[in-house]
């Protein structure tokens, strides 16, 4: 009886070990991605919203994480430059060399061909602005190439991935029809934020980002900056001033605190929340679109 | 002609990575990238065992090189040149390659690069937190120990980091001057790693590290070579037979977001010994450093660093006492990932049988980084 038991667990372990697929993602979009597409897979999420994805220590945690992936899912276009190298170089792990990376899928904005990262320039990334997955529509086109290597990963799952990513391109380009709708009177206002990490959500809602609050990209805020920008700022306010859930919010409630008390200060989640179920990634995008819609009704044009 | 060979690695490496940068076999695949890194430094008083001179130096500075060689393998090459005691030293740090595609988590590397043991050791040392490396360091292995060997390594399948290597090199750098000629493998040595994060915003590492030196110091009186002109060599200054090492690594980064402030803690520790044929059991050298940093700024980072250094330096049939203590201070100002201001203030202590200890130096560095650096390790 007892050693039936343990014949059964042992199968279990086994046979689990077998099925279950282990997918390193570097953001929490691509780990929702992932979990909409194969929900039986292991997902190990390298950052979460709160967390700058340019500045990651390569944590031994991280490396583990790395070594029992069967698969990694990362933005690409040097977001994770900083660390990613150096935790592949130290996971050893064969099957995890090449990384899917969704910048290889869509086509960037701003790229900045033949650019030289000089040590006075920033964090300039000539392959284009990196932060792609706040644009819907590029979202679908990287679910689009990620549902191909899934069913390449786990070939025997190829038609459940294939129904599955059908099911999700419907219901996304209808939740995209009406967030276009929801969104219009977004349309031609003018915005402040600091770094580029909205960049293509701008450019999808057709707000216009008249002002950077870092000097350079990738440096923090300085007062002479903040106040170089001021003079600008006044003679046109911004609908309100955008920072990310990972940044200090300081700068930016300076800066609005100067423009007057018609300016808000936005604080928007960079990615969605980890784990936050099927509906992730439309949550977030519904929360940003909430935040924008009620500071543009605040402050009229 | 090792000079050659090592040329010949260097043309190959370039043209392989022209190659793979031309060709771009698969999306994904990198191509090569390159760095460079200037090291200036203005020092007030040189320091015991250090590797700065007074005045305006350059440091440790170079000119990198990593990435593919096909589908299986990887490579690097590391560039230096450093002023020392006037002379201007130029070199080849690293050239090495490295398998990528071997199954198990197992990776195989060969060539000349830094040894796995310690923590500091296979650090980048432009990204040292102080100007010169622990005593530790400066009085075992010269500064830090690169070596020309083989390493195997494995990362093992846990949800806990865990990885165990083996290298085997000729070790030719312990040791000043030898007394034996051991063959072609001087030094092997065994070291194992393991970590991971209490949290999101705390992590930690812990090694533990063995070397086995088959090279024997000479045991003739080091200041009668001194007068032959025998050169100030980078090689340590005290060496034995076995080596065992540990170290301790605690990082602090409120949410995981070490770019706006981050609490860095290090303990390292090195036992010798086996010093030489006329050691007894109690003849040995110790060292330890612990260092703290705080970055309280996304551009501001203050750190302390408390070293110490006991050892018995050979003297003929008997032994001499060694002790050295040194305590370093530093405030550093980082605009942006590519470039570092440092001042620092060491000051040495209960020196006995040491030259010319500093009871107090003071130490201005710039550090400018181009292009492509590497990704910084835990």
């Amino acid at each position: 009886m007892r050693s039936d038991a343990l014949v059964l667990a042992l199968g279990l372990l086994v046979g689990g070990a077998a099925q279950a697929v282990t997918v390193f993602t570097c953001e929490p979009e691509w780990a929702a991605l992932t979990r909409t597409l194969l929900p039986e897979a292991r997902v190990h999420v390298a950052t979460h919203a709160g967390q700058d994805p340019h500045h990651v220590e390569a944590r031994p945690a991280l490396i583990a994480q790395l070594r029992n992936a069967d698969l990694a899912v990362c933005t690409g276009a040097s977001l994770e430059a900083g660390w990613l190298p150096m935790l592949q170089q130290r996971a050893g792990n064969a099957r995890t060399r090449e990384v899917f990376e969704a910048a290889d899928h869509v086509e960037l904005i701003d790229p900045q061909p033949g650019a030289i990262g000089t040590p006075w320039a920033g964090d300039v990334h000539a392959e284009g602005n990196p932060h792609l997955h706040t644009d819907p529509h590029k979202l679908l086109e990287v679910t689009h190439a990620l549902a191909a290597r899934l069913a390449q990963a786990v070939p025997d799952q190829r038609s459940a991935i294939e129904q599955r990513r059908v099911g999700f391109e419907r219901q996304w380009k209808a939740r995209i029809a009406a967030w276009e709708t929801r969104a219009r009177p977004l349309r031609g206002r003018s915005i402040a934020a600091q770094h580029s990490t909205f960049g293509y959500l701008w450019r999808w809602l057709g707000l216009r980002q008249t002002a950077d609050l870092e000097p350079r990209p990738g440096m923090a805020p300085t007062p002479g900056h903040l106040q170089r920008l001021l003079d600008g700022l006044r003679r046109q306010p911004p609908m309100a001033v955008v920072v990310s859930s990972y940044q200090d919010p300081r700068p930016a409630r300076w800066l609005a605190g100067q423009l007057g008390d018609r300016v808000p200060v936005l604080v928007l989640p960079s990615s969605p929340p980890d784990d936050a179920g099927p509906d992730a990634l439309a949550a977030w995008f519904d929360q940003m679109l909430d935040a924008l819609l009620k500071a543009a009704a605040s402050s009229p044009p | 002609m090792k000079n050659r060979i090592i040329l010949t690695a260097m043309g190959l490496l370039a043209a392989s990575g022209a190659l793979a940068q031309a060709g771009k076999a698969a999306p994904t695949e990198k191509g090569w990238e390159f760095g460079a890194v200037l090291d200036t430094t203005a020092t007030s008083r040189p320091l015991a065992m250090g590797s700065r001179d007074k005045g305006l130096q350059l440091g440790h500075s170079d000119l990198t090189a990593h990435g593919p060689l096909g589908a299986h393998l990887r490579a690097g090459v590391v560039a230096s040149v450093a002023t020392h005691e006037g002379k201007l030293e130029k070199g080849f740090e690293e050239v090495w390659i490295e398998t990528t595609s071997l199954p198990a988590g197992l990776q195989l590397r060969a060539g000349r690069f830094p040894s796995q043991v310690g923590y500091l050791n296979t650090q980048h040392p432009h990204a040292d937190d102080f100007t010169d490396r622990p005593l530790l360091y400066r009085a075992f292995f010269g500064g830090h120990w690169n070596d020309e060997g083989l390493r195997l390594s494995w990362t093992a399948p846990t949800s806990l980091y865990w990885t165990v290597g083996v290298e085997a090199f000729r070790g030719r750098k312990l040791v000043t001057e030898t007394a034996n000629t051991p063959g072609h493998i001087g030094a092997i040595t065994w070291a194992t790693k393991l970590g991971g994060d209490l949290n999101r915003s705390h992590s930690w590492q812990l090694g533990l590290s063995h070397i086995n030196n088959r090279r024997e110091a000479a045991v003739e009186d080091e200041a009668e070579h001194a007068e032959e002109g025998h050169d100030h060599s980078h090689s340590a200054q005290l060496s034995g037979r076995k080596t065992w090492m540990i170290d301790a690594t605690w990082k602090w980064a409120p949410n995981g977001n070490n770019r706006d402030q981050q609490v860095r803690l290090g303990f390292e520790a090195a036992r010798i010994t086996g010093l030489n044929r006329f050691a007894s059991g109690r003849d040995r050298h110790e060292a330890n450093a612990l260092s703290a940093v705080w970055r309280f700024h996304p551009s501001w980072e203050v750190g302390a660093r408390s070293d110490w250094l006991r050892g018995r330096m050979p003297h003929g049939e008997h032994f001499h006492n060694l002790l050295l203590r040194e305590h370093s201070l530093m405030v550093a100002w980082k605009p942006s990932h590519q470039q570092t201001l440092r001042l620092q203030w060491t000051g040495q202590r209960d020196a006995v049988g040491v030259d010319a200890p500093a009871r107090r130096s003071l130490q201005l560095q710039y550090i400018l980084a181009f292009g492509a650096h590497g990704a910084h390790a835990f």
